[in-house]
């Protein structure tokens, strides 16, 4: 029997790469949480990471806005906050981050390999037209489902079409996500609304309702009774307030273009 | 036999939003094609659910949401990345977006005309059930890891 090999204690960081560890442990957290990742993921992911990179303790936190992460290392701890603004959904990011991470853990990338590798992430954007043709038809078939014709679900395609174009071009021109849910839902509801009033198809109400729900924030909604199932209400509740505020949005641009042309539908 | 053609109808019609959806999640090309077969799956077994054995929605949408959940998990662990990733796309066409647009609109109408039985009804009905099934949609895809992957990640 040959003696087993011990296998070699890792050498405790010197305080550099506890420093470089600490700060690729924040980065990889702050995006996370920027491109719409849930809070048990971040929390999770940033802590193998840095345990993998050789840190004795990591603690990670998260708030609202913002991410705390203490690392702990041959006798002292290096803390460090990054503020978090929302970047919108992108799951590419979260899965070429996630990867990242598990080849850290597998050995296979070092603290530079990684940075190198985390900072080539470029977050993948489908094209404005082929998103606005496919939320288009998503929204009619939304109508569909709820027993639409055909001539409401193209009215419906045209109206959601039109609007998720709508707002495309107002995140390029970085307005507030607010202002832009209340001027994509005026659009849809006017222009579903046109088919209302010169009767194009037997189910203009359907249109209606069926055109502004792309507006529907159902990742937040989602990723907020998840945090919260998961413990972490803060987060849970300012993401499931954000969504909430983000419908009222699109309420209101809805109101204001049902009493502009005077069609009423929904209630 | 309807049933099974409603059902049909349901899957064909929920997995083109669960894609729409997913592209503007900006979910990677490759993995586009679980959030379709997952919209497909969840709506289609929620509306056998409802239909065919009479389950109230909420639950339905639980059980829908856990059975995407579970063999979301299988997948994930093939493509090494997260399976909210692909199963939340899969999640939207069972989102309560209409419930939750209409109980907004009818507070704002409460406010405009003044409380009458009917708007406070509307208002308080479809809020319930827009919170009821956007509830089990998450805790549906909170199962496996309160169920089986208790105290270690599941990717």
């Amino acid at each position: 029997m040959n003696e087993p090999n011990p296998i070699p204690k890792p050498l405790p960081l010197t305080e550099p790469q506890q420093r470089e560890a600490t700060r690729l442990c924040v980065e990889t957290g702050l995006t996370l949480l920027q491109y719409g990742a849930e809070s048990a993921l971040v929390e999770n992911l940033a802590r193998r990471l840095a345990l993998s990179l050789g840190v004795e303790r990591a603690e990670v936190a998260l708030l609202a806005n913002a991410v705390v992460v203490t690392s702990l290392g041959s006798g002292h701890c290096i803390t460090t906050v990054r503020r978090n603004e929302d970047r919108g959904i992108n799951m590419h990011v979260v899965t070429e981050v996630q990867r990242a991470v598990l080849d850290v853990e597998d050995g296979k990338l070092d603290a530079a390999g990684y940075r190198a590798r985390f900072e080539a992430i470029r977050p993948l954007r489908y094209s404005r037209a082929l998103t606005s043709a496919v939320i288009g038809l998503s929204c009619a078939c939304f109508a569909r489902l709820v027993g639409a014709d055909w001539a409401s679900c193209s009215v419906a395609f045209v109206a959601s079409g039109v609007a998720m174009a709508v707002r495309l071009q107002l995140v390029k021109l970085h307005f507030n996500p607010l202002v832009n849910f209340f001027l994509t839902a005026f659009v849809a509801t006017s222009i579903a609304g046109q088919a209302a009033i010169y009767s194009l198809g037997d189910t203009p109400r359907i249109a209606m309702a069926s055109c502004v729900l792309l507006l529907v924030p159902g990742y937040p909604l989602i990723n907020s009774i998840s945090d919260m199932v998961k413990g972490y209400i803060n987060t849970g509740l300012a993401r499931g307030m954000y969504a909430l505020l983000l419908s009222a949005g699109a309420c209101a641009g809805i109101l204001l273009a049902m009493s502009v042309w005077k069609v009423w539908a929904w209630l | 036999m309807n049933l099974l053609l409603g059902v049909l109808q349901q899957m064909a019609l929920a997995s083109v939003p669960a894609v729409g959806f997913g592209m503007v999640f900006n979910v990677p090309k490759r993995v586009l094609g679980y959030c379709a077969v997952g919209g497909a799956l969840g709506r289609g077994l929620r509306y056998f659910l409802v239909e065919g054995a009479g389950i109230p929605v909420e639950w339905s949408t639980l059980l829908a949401a856990a059975t995407v959940s579970l063999l979301g998990v299988a997948i994930a662990q093939r493509l090494r990345a997260h399976p909210k990733v692909f199963t939340v796309a899969a999640m939207i066409p069972m989102i309560p977006g209409v419930p939750l647009f209409k109980t907004l609109i009818a507070i704002v109408q409460i406010q405009q005309k003044g409380l009458n039985n009917e708007l406070l009804s509307t208002a308080i009905t479809s809020g319930l059930q827009a919170f009821f099934v956007v509830a089990a949609l998450a805790v549906g895809l909170a199962v496996p890891g309160l169920l089986f992957y208790r105290r270690r990640p599941v990717v």
